[in-house]
């Protein structure tokens, strides 16, 4: 006999900004099926924000929060946690046991355009050679 | 007797001690109060949470390491918590491992 308890949870996924400019609503809807496919139940869904990383991941220097609260059973966490562990266009994820849902989860998802998403994803450039200047001071000695 | 008469009435610390062998002045001062220092609370609106990076930001130093709890005046229930929140951040790449937030 196996215990069933159903817990609140919270999921802050970090996604990759590269997937979220070929679509929010269509990444979003997949990640939440990831939860809904083992028998959770999505409380609240919604985008935190979208920031510089503290450090680089997988090359990203930005990324986006999906901020997500559900209930499931004990027993599936496993298996969500699996499936997000999977999931390509997470960068990260943390899920946490969450005992209330705060009221500012169920409010509508404020609209945002993304285009808007700065195009910094690329690591920063590399610093110029300092090469040229070595061989132009040559080239002067030889003049002289 | 005879050594705290010999060390002038220094609150009875010996010479070398760890008020470092002051003479003539009052007992040493606590730099805390009677029970300890004044602990810090927690405010519901600024919870210990890892969502909330501006706050848990004020409680590392600019390396990125967590203050003790001598800095941070937090109990050792809410150190514990700040600790918690602050690992988490770092995980989803809110906070930095090393480094300033």
């Amino acid at each position: 006999m196996t215990l069933q308890r159903t817990r609140t949870y919270e999921c802050m996924c970090l996604l990759d900004n590269r997937e979220v400019r070929k679509g929010w609503q269509t990444l979003k809807d997949s990640v939440l099926a990831m939860f809904t496919k083992h028998g959770a139940k999505v409380l609240s869904g919604r985008r935190w924000d979208e920031r510089r990383l503290a450090y680089p991941i997988k090359g990203q220097q930005r990324g986006t929060y999906l901020l997500v609260y559900f209930s499931a059973d004990t027993q599936a966490l496993s298996a969500v946690r699996r499936d997000l562990q999977f999931n390509e266009s997470l960068l990260r994820f943390l899920l946490v046991d969450c005992e209330d849902v705060p009221q500012s989860a169920y409010e509508p998802e404020a609209a945002f355009d993304i285009n808007t998403i700065p195009s910094d994803d690329a690591p920063p450039p590399p610093p110029p050679p300092v090469a040229s200047s070595v061989e132009s001071s040559s080239d002067t000695t030889a003049e002289v | 007797m005879s050594s705290t008469n010999s060390n002038g009435g220094g609150g009875g610390y010996r010479d070398g001690g760890r008020d470092g062998g002051r003479e003539g002045g009052g007992a040493r001062r606590s730099k805390f109060g009677r029970f300890g220092q004044k602990r810090r609370e927690v405010l519901p609106e600024e919870p210990l949470d890892y969502k909330n990076v501006a706050y848990l930001a004020k409680f590392v130093s600019a390396n990125g390491r967590i203050q003790s709890r001598k800095r941070t005046s937090f109990s050792g229930q809410n150190q514990r918590k700040l600790a918690a929140a602050i690992k988490r951040a770092r995980m989803v790449a809110l906070m930095p491992f090393v480094g300033r937030v």
